[in-house]
Parts: structure tokens; C-alpha cells; sequence
């Protein structure tokens, strides 16, 4: 018990000595340089568009207007090239591209100019005679507001029942509403919880010339902020443990009388301990608690982040062990990140308003700094695959946590080889289980997938969702079996090549059925979400399953190893020919 | 004692290294592949979100009518101009009504028109009630915001007839397609294309971090000065790299920013500045790292620089960032562009002789 702790404090001492005194004074310094100009910043309108369109004009007094505006830049009056030329009353556009939009912010400066000048009136009833006020009304969600899921509802019959279903609990629900309380006055609706920022009440008033659209994003705005310290400590974490391995002082905790386990455990607590202080600081800036209600948003919403933050402890963790230097660490954690982010923050920009949304923890996050209720199940579905991947990444990078992968130049492609041969090797390992563990990755790429594909034209999207689906499902599958023939850890023979190819499969099957009963309800109504449960039936999924891996491995048994690729990609090739003709009624309408 | 001159074939060989170790990780790869994924990503936001800011951009696009409930006095102005506009009202007799149909979805939004008249003298003020954090809210009142100045326009031309002296400034606009919101324009040339020009720089400068520190922490840096190469030339190698890298990938990027039917001027102008800011961001990458020695704690120094410098480029016309714009879009003159290149060389001249100078001293005190 007592090893990882000091490894702990052993971590925490070393990252203490690494800043000397004039290193902290200097970044005291520049602390302080970028808190002066972030509030000078925050003083102007925060934008870079200086000077980007030219005008000419005679009027001196429109020329004064016109450029309190930055965009603009007048030039001398006999220049031909400028995109606006104003003659007395008149403007013409030169005619390019930025001409047109020159014009639009043109508009845009007079009519801000006109508001000022009728401001200055005084006269409220003659100048600004009509008001608009703002109330938000809540209603219950709907998932079905813009998406495919909607058009494709009758092809699907599963999606029309579960449709079918929401619909009616909504109804009952608006019943129950309205009986028990009659009716809510407007005031009553649009007052959400007062004790919240003044940023998140949207009740406004405003003339239909000065009327903005309420944005849907400062909640995301927010949740940018606990991402940062995030980036930060895992951008040291990687730092240390690639430090040590380049540095090899590494090799004296492994000879020292302690479990590998012990070793990574208390090289990572601390780190897990100083940014669950930084993001609980950050918690507290965005709702301070003051009762046990908000206490318990509070303390939802580190148990959100919480996921994310070990999500990138461990690809950190994973990517300093697997990586030959530096710069490739570097490389790797740019590319995790970016990656992570885009899978974090890109759904949670449609919360409330597409299903999708609902894979990514920061929509809890949303909805938690709105002010809302996150469900457990909601809470599962998004967070689980964080914890699994994260799991088993660590265990990975445990097992691999050895003298012979961390002070070697191995290539990357031979570590993962180790960790795929340490585990079926030990006891309990088996390409039955291997394929169980790998069923997170797969998910969780999947998912990724939705993502990324999200912006492709509709039946682009799902056939490249399904090619790279059933690409990744059938990697997960063959790997270990690659990995036995290729090191010979059991001798092949016809027999064992199929009984190894039989249980990846079953396993895989096995553990995507769990999954799918698990998790996947929430977005099985849209398009995306179909393409990951295929098949209900049972056992032509199974055989399925078996078949492309014994394709895989018969292929490497008959040939060589070295063909893998070859045939990974046929069995890729059957399984999407399957997954299509599963979906045909929503590809081929 | 150490050498201490700097000799060109010595700095090409140390840069010949870097190369190969660069291609052979592959990492090179990584780093597209990021940037194209902010690419694809970007080109999403293009259409999608500037879209929501701005109903201009959404003509074309097909988008459903909201159906908004009315209540009041829907035979008055407003009622009559929210018909001609993309919008389906629905009349309800009272709020209630109109609330029942808005918890079921049937209609988007509940707008409560008073009964006043425009030559009256009272205010006329409009209730609209919209989904509580729905997306449909921000759609429902871009496409209420036009109804909405029209009526405010017809009111006021009959009221201000009252005010003392107001003349209204009316420019007419010739030739006006609105093909193009100022908006997505901005949003291209403003913010997409700096940061594709500047990215490459930016991995440059933490990149050159981690082949310096590298060398310290493996101490590999003996070796390499037990040859015939100095400090000064390991540095000048590395730092060399760092530098050429970027504005090739700039390159590739305006290039096929131009295939996709962005038009892109001066293109000579705007490599010359983003080869002067990778040389400004690797030297200051390389004294951190000289100064440091340490990973860690130089890619903190050099992320902190990096928020300092982005930040700091808000506050004047012609930073790095506003200068790509501007070129791009043809919008300065060549004797502005002179000067801004002047400038930012002085400063890129001015670190390379810190960074010889640090080199110098470290070659004697950091080498222990």
C-alpha cells in the first residue's frame, strides 16, 4: 500500500525542484503580463479585422462615420481599386466577392449609426417606439428536431415504435402538467433558478434593431474552461514519465522493491490530485455552492469531468510510453488532443437539439451549468466508454511498463505487440477476453466516427461510417490472433487457428451485445445509431463475426503473417457487404 | 575548449539529421493529419455555425418555416409582414391556447402583438416567448429579427417626422446581390486562414523545444560537441529546421484554400511573413529551451509565450494575423506591407542574436 505513495511523494518533490527560484519570478511575471493584457484585450471588441475593406468617399462627415467602424480604411479620393466608392447619396460596389460583404458591414455601421443619433433624442416614444421582450418558455426535449432520424422514420421500424413511445410519455407528461398546475404565468415560467449567473437568464428587452438571438453556446463557452488546466497537466504528466525514460532514471524505481502497478499508481495520483484542485477551483468560479442542491451540481459536474480528465491522463500516459522522442510526443499529444477535444466539445455544441449530442460528457456539462438535471443512464452512456478506454489503456501501458519497452528504440507497431502478447499470455488472457476488452476502442471509435462524419451529405456519411466500422470491429478481432502467429506463442495448426478465430469472435459478439444493451438506447433512433446495433436477429451477427475472423486467420495460417493486411481488408470488404445489406432500407430508399 | 564558430556545412549536416529523424518517427504525418482535421472541421463551421449567427447566410440553404403562434392583435401590421417573410403564423385566441400547442411542438415560439397603433403615442411593445435553450429559439428570432425592423422602420418614418431637425442618413447601395455576408467572409479570412498560416509555425516552435531539450536530457549533447561541431552549430541546425517546415505547409494550404474556390492575393507577401514569425516563434523556442533545459517546464514557458503573443495581436492593426488577412483579401497598400515586414524581421534579428548570445553563454556555464 505504502509503495505507491512513495512513489508519490517522490513525484511531487522532483516536479518542485524542477522550477528554481528565477524560474518561478519569471513565471510570476508572466502570469501577471497576461492577466494586464488579457483586460486591455477584454476592453476592445476582441476582434483582428482591422482595415480588411477600402472606401472612398467625398463626404468628410461619412467619412468620419463610417470609419469609428475598424473594418473600414478610406483611401485617397482619386484611388480606383476600393471595394466601396460613395457618391453623394449612392454607393457602388466595385463587384468582387469582398465588395458584397463590405456592403453588409456598410449596413451594418449606418443603421448602428442611426441608432445612435436617434439615442441621443431623448425622446423614447417618437425615437424607439417599438420594444421586444424576450421570455423563455421550457418544454420537454424532443430529439427529432433536424435530423435524418426524422426523415428516415418509416423505414425504420424499430425507430418509429421507440418514437412512437417518447410521444406518448410527452403527452401524458403535458397532462399531469397542466393539471397540476393549471396555468404558470409567463414570469413565473422564464424565472429558472434566480440565485444563478446573470449570464444564463435570458430574459431581455431590446428594440428589434439592437434584438441579438440568444446564443446557445456561452454554456459551451464555459466548459471550455475546464479543459485547459486539463491540457496542462497532462502536457507535464508526459513530460515526467518521457523524462525519465530518456534520462533512464526510470530504471531505479524498477529495480526498487515495488510492483510496476505501484510504480504507474503513484506516479499519477498526484497528477490526478492537482488538476481535480484546479478544475473544482474552476467548478466553484462558474457555481459557487451555497446549499446542498448546488452542492450536488457542484460535485456533478467534477464527477463529469472527471472521465475526460482520466481519458487524457491515460492517452498521455500511453503515448509518453509508446513514443521514441520528444518531438513525437509532442506530435502525439497535439494529435490526442485535438482529437479529444473535437470528440468532447463538437456534440455538446447541438445540446438540446440533436441526439448526437448525448455521446459527449461536456453535454451533461451544459446542461449542468443551464441549470438542468442529468439523468444516471444519460450520465452511463456518455462517461462509460471514457472509463473503459482509460482502464485498459492503463493496463496496457502497465504491462508494458518494463525495462525492455521503455529504454529500447522499439517501433511502436512492436510495443503494442508486447502488451497484446503480455496479456494473452497471462493467466486469464485469451483472444476470447482480448476481444471482450477491445470492445470500448472499438465503441468509443465509433463513436468518434459520428463525429467526424457528422458534416459529410447524408449517405456519404453512414457507408464511410460503415467501411471504418467494420474495419476497426475486425482489427479488434484478428489482432491477437496476428499477434500468436507472428511470435509463435502457440504452436498453429488448422485446429487451433479456427478454435483461436471461433472464440475472438464469440467474444466479440458476446461483448458487443452487452454493450449494446448497456448503452446504446439513446441514440438508437438516429441513422448513426443504427449502424452500430445491426442486427437484432442473433445468431447470423455471430456467424458473421466468426466467419471474417477465420478469413483473417486462415489467410495468415495459409500464407504468412505477412499478408495480414491483405486479408484484414477482405474480411473488412464481407463485413461491410453485410452491414449494407442490412441497411439497405436506409441507404437505398 | 568548445568551438565557437559558426560554420554553414556544420549547421546543414545537424539540420540533415533532424530531417531524417523527423520523417523516419513519421510524426511529420501526425501533424497534417491534425491540420486537416481542423480543416474538414472548419469547413463544417463555415456553413454551419456562421449560419446561426446570421439569417444572410442561411438564403439558399433550406430551412423549414417555424410555425409561431400569435396572439393579440393579428390583424395589425406585424401579422401582415411576418406572412411575406419565411414564417407560418398561427392565430390563437389567448396564451393559454397558444401554450398548449408549444409543450406538444406545434408550434416554435408564442408572439404577443399589442394593440397599438403607428401614428399612436404610446410604445408598442412585443412579448415573444421562445424554447428555453433550444437551438429553435436563435432560428425562430433570426427569422422574426427582419418582421420586426420593417415594422420598427414604418413606425418610425411616421414618428420622426416629430423629432427636432432628424434628418435620416440614407445611402443607397447600387448593385447588391447580398451574395456575400461580411460575417462568412470575416469568418474566412479573419480567423480560418491566420490560423492555417500560423499553425505549422506554432508546432515548429515546440517542436525545435523538444530536439533541443532532448539532447540535454539524454545527454547526447557531449557527444555530439565531442565532434568537430559547436553548441552554437547544434542550435543553429535544429533551429533551421524549425524554421523551413512551416511555410511549406503554408503553402499547401493556401494552395488548396485556392482549390476550393478561395481566392487568395499576394501570396508571396504572405509566406515571406509566416517564414519571419516561425523564425521569431522557433527563436524564441530555442532560448527557452537553451534557458530551461528541461521539457516540462519549457513548453510551459513557450505555451504561456504563445497565449502572451496571440493575445498581445489583438490590440494593434497589422499583427501577424490581421496582416495575412489583409493581404489576402488585397486591402493594404505595398508600402504598409514594407514597413510591417521591416518591423517583424528587426524583431526575428533581433532574437537571433539573443539566441546566439544564450548559446554562447550556455556553451560554457550549462554543460556541467
Amino acid at each position: 500500500m505504502s509503495g505507491w505513495y512513495t512513489v508519490a511523494k517522490w513525484e511531487f518533490i522532483k516536479s518542485g525542484m524542477k522550477f528554481s527560484r528565477k524560474s518561478i519570478f519569471a513565471l510570476l511575471l508572466m502570469l501577471l503580463l497576461l492577466s494586464i493584457i488579457c483586460y486591455t484585450v477584454a476592453l476592445t471588441d476582441m476582434s483582428q479585422n482591422h482595415k480588411i475593406y477600402t472606401l472612398v468617399t467625398t463626404s468628410p462627415d461619412l467619412k468620419n462615420i463610417i470609419c469609428n467602424d475598424e473594418r473600414f480604411q478610406t483611401l485617397p479620393e482619386d484611388s480606383r481599386d476600393s471595394d466601396i466608392t460613395i457618391v453623394e447619396y449612392n454607393a457602388y460596389l466595385s463587384g468582387t466577392t469582398k465588395s458584397m460583404a463590405a456592403a453588409d458591414a456598410l449596413e451594418k455601421v449606418l443603421i448602428n449609426y442611426r441608432e445612435k443619433v436617434l439615442s441621443s433624442y431623448n425622446d423614447i416614444n417618437n425615437t424607439h417606439p417599438v420594444w421586444v421582450t424576450l421570455h423563455d418558455l421550457g418544454r420537454p426535449e424532443s430529439f427529432q428536431v433536424m435530423e435524418i432520424a426524422t426523415k428516415n422514420e418509416n423505414q425504420l421500424s424499430n425507430t418509429d415504435n421507440y418514437n412512437l413511445d417518447t410521444g406518448e410519455k410527452y403527452k401524458s407528461d403535458s397532462n399531469t402538467a397542466h393539471s397540476s398546475s393549471t396555468f404558470i404565468s409567463a414570469e413565473g415560467i422564464d424565472d429558472p433558478d434566480s440565485n444563478s449567473k446573470i449570464l444564463f437568464e435570458k430574459q431581455t428587452v431590446a428594440t428589434p434593431s439592437n434584438f441579438t438571438p440568444p446564443i446557445p453556446f456561452t454554456a459551451i463557452l464555459y466548459s471550455f474552461l475546464f479543459i485547459f488546466p486539463i491540457y496542462f497537466v497532462s502536457q507535464f504528466y508526459s513530460s515526467s514519465i518521457m523524462e525519465e525514460r530518456t534520462n533512464r532514471r526510470c530504471e531505479m524505481l524498477l529495480v526498487a522493491p515495488l510492483k510496476r502497478k505501484e510504480i504507474v499508481l503513484g506516479k499519477t495520483i498526484p497528477y490526478v490530485l492537482v488538476s481535480l484542485i484546479l478544475l473544482s477551483i474552476i467548478a466553484m468560479y462558474i457555481k459557487r455552492p451555497s446549499d446542498v442542491q448546488e452542492l450536488k451540481t457542484f460535485l456533478a459536474m467534477l464527477s463529469v469531468i472527471f472521465p475526460v480528465l482520466i481519458l487524457f491522463l491515460s492517452l498521455s500516459f500511453i503515448a509518453a510510453i509508446l513514443s521514441r522522442s520528444f518531438k513525437e510526443l509532442t506530435f502525439a499529444m497535439v494529435f490526442f488532443s485535438v482529437i479529444v477535444s473535437a470528440y468532447v466539445f463538437f456534440p455538446a455544441m447541438f445540446a438540446n437539439v440533436h441526439t448526437v449530442s448525448s455521446i459527449s460528457p461536456m453535454t451533461l456539462m451544459v446542461n449542468l451549468i443551464e441549470n438542468r438535471e442529468i439523468s444516471f443512464d444519460k450520465y452511463i452512456f456518455s462517461t462509460l466508454p471514457f472509463y473503459l478506454v482509460a482502464l485498459s489503456l492503463y493496463g496496457f501501458g502497465t504491462a508494458i511498463f518494463r525495462e525492455e519497452d521503455l529504454f529500447s528504440q522499439k517501433t511502436i507497431p512492436e510495443k503494442i505487440m508486447d502488451c497484446m502478447e503480455i496479456f494473452l499470455s497471462s493467466p486469464g488472457g485469451s483472444v476470447f477476453v482480448l476481444s471482450i476488452v477491445s470492445i470500448p476502442f472499438v465503441y468509443m471509435f465509433q463513436l468518434m466516427m459520428i463525429v467526424m462524419l457528422f458534416n459529410l451529405p447524408f449517405p456519404y456519411s453512414v457507408i464511410t461510417m460503415i467501411i471504418l466500422s467494420a474495419l476497426a470491429e475486425e482489427i479488434a478481432k484478428s489482432i491477437g490472433i496476428y499477434t500468436i502467429i507472428k511470435r509463435k506463442l502457440k504452436t498453429a495448426n488448422l485446429i487451433t487457428t479456427g478454435m483461436l478465430s471461433l472464440l475472438a469472435g464469440i467474444g466479440f459478439f458476446f461483448g458487443e451485445k452487452l454493450v449494446s444493451m448497456i448503452t446504446l438506447a439513446p441514440i438508437a433512433q438516429s441513422a448513426f445509431g443504427s449502424v452500430m446495433t445491426t442486427g437484432t436477429l442473433f445468431l447470423i451477427p455471430l456467424l458473421l463475426h466468426v466467419i471474417t475472423t477465420t478469413v483473417t486467420s486462415m489467410g495468415m495460417y495459409f500464407t504468412s503473417p505477412r499478408y495480414y493486411i491483405f486479408f484484414l481488408l477482405v474480411a473488412t470488404g464481407l463485413h461491410t457487404v453485410y452491414n449494407i445489406y442490412l441497411l439497405r432500407g436506409l441507404l437505398f430508399v | 575548449m568548445y568551438n565557437n564558430e559558426l560554420s554553414l556545412k556544420k549547421i546543414l549536416t545537424i539540420a540533415k539529421r533532424e530531417y531524417h529523424g523527423l520523417f523516419f518517427e513519421k510524426t511529420f504525418v501526425l501533424s497534417v493529419l491534425v491540420q486537416l482535421f481542423i480543416a474538414s472541421f472548419s469547413a463544417f463551421l463555415v456553413v454551419g455555425l456562421t449560419s446561426f449567427y446570421d439569417p444572410m447566410a442561411l438564403q439558399g440553404m433550406q430551412m423549414k418555416e417555424s410555425k409561431i403562434g400569435v396572439i393579440g392583435d393579428t390583424e395589425g401590421e406585424i401579422f401582415r409582414l411576418m406572412e411575406i417573410d419565411d414564417l407560418e403564423p398561427v392565430k390563437y385566441t389567448d396564451f393559454k391556447e397558444a401554450y398548449t400547442d408549444f409543450y406538444e411542438r406545434k408550434i416554435d415560439a408564442i408572439i404577443n402583438i399589442p394593440d397599438e397603433k403607428p401614428e399612436g403615442n404610446n410604445l408598442i411593445n412585443i412579448d415573444i416567448y421562445l424554447p428555453r435553450s433550444e437551438l429553435k429559439a436563435t432560428i425562430v428570432s433570426l427569422q422574426l429579427k427582419k418582421p420586426l425592423e420593417k415594422l420598427e422602420e414604418r413606425v418610425r418614418d411616421i414618428r420622426t417626422i416629430r423629432l427636432d431637425g432628424y434628418k435620416p442618413l440614407n445611402i443607397h447601395i447600387m448593385n447588391w446581390n447580398r451574395s456575400t455576408s461580411s460575417n462568412k467572409l470575416e469568418f474566412i479570412y479573419v480567423a480560418l486562414l491566420p490560423l492555417l498560416m500560423f499553425t505549422p509555425a506554432l508546432i515548429s516552435g515546440g517542436l525545435v523545444i523538444d530536439m533541443i531539450t532532448e539532447e540535454f536530457e539524454r545527454k547526447t549533447l557531449e557527444l555530439l560537441l565531442a565532434t568537430p561541431v559547436s553548441f552554437l552549430d547544434v542550435i543553429g541546425g535544429k533551429t533551421l529546421v524549425g524554421i523551413t517546415i512551416s511555410p511549406i505547409q503554408a503553402l499547401a494550404w493556401m494552395l488548396l484554400l485556392r482549390v476550393n474556390g478561395i481566392q487568395i492575393y499576394n501570396f508571396t507577401d504572405i509566406l515571406l511573413i509566416v517564414a519571419i514569425v516561425s523564425f521569431i516563434l522557433v527563436c524564441v523556442g530555442s532560448i527557452i529551451a537553451v534557458w530551461c533545459k528541461e521539457r516540462g517546464t519549457a513548453q510551459l514557458f513557450y505555451s504561456l509565450v504563445l497565449i502572451l503573443l496571440f493575445m498581445s495581436s489583438y490590440l494593434y492593426t497589422n499583427s501577424p494575423f490581421n496582416l495575412v488577412s489583409r493581404l489576402a483579401l488585397d486591402s493594404i497598400m505595398s508600402v504598409e506591407v514594407f514597413m510591417s515586414i521591416a518591423e517583424y524581421f528587426f524583431i526575428a534579428v533581433m532574437l537571433l542574436w539573443i539566441l546566439t548570445k544564450v548559446t554562447k553563454e550556455g556553451t560554457y556555464e550549462g554543460l556541467r
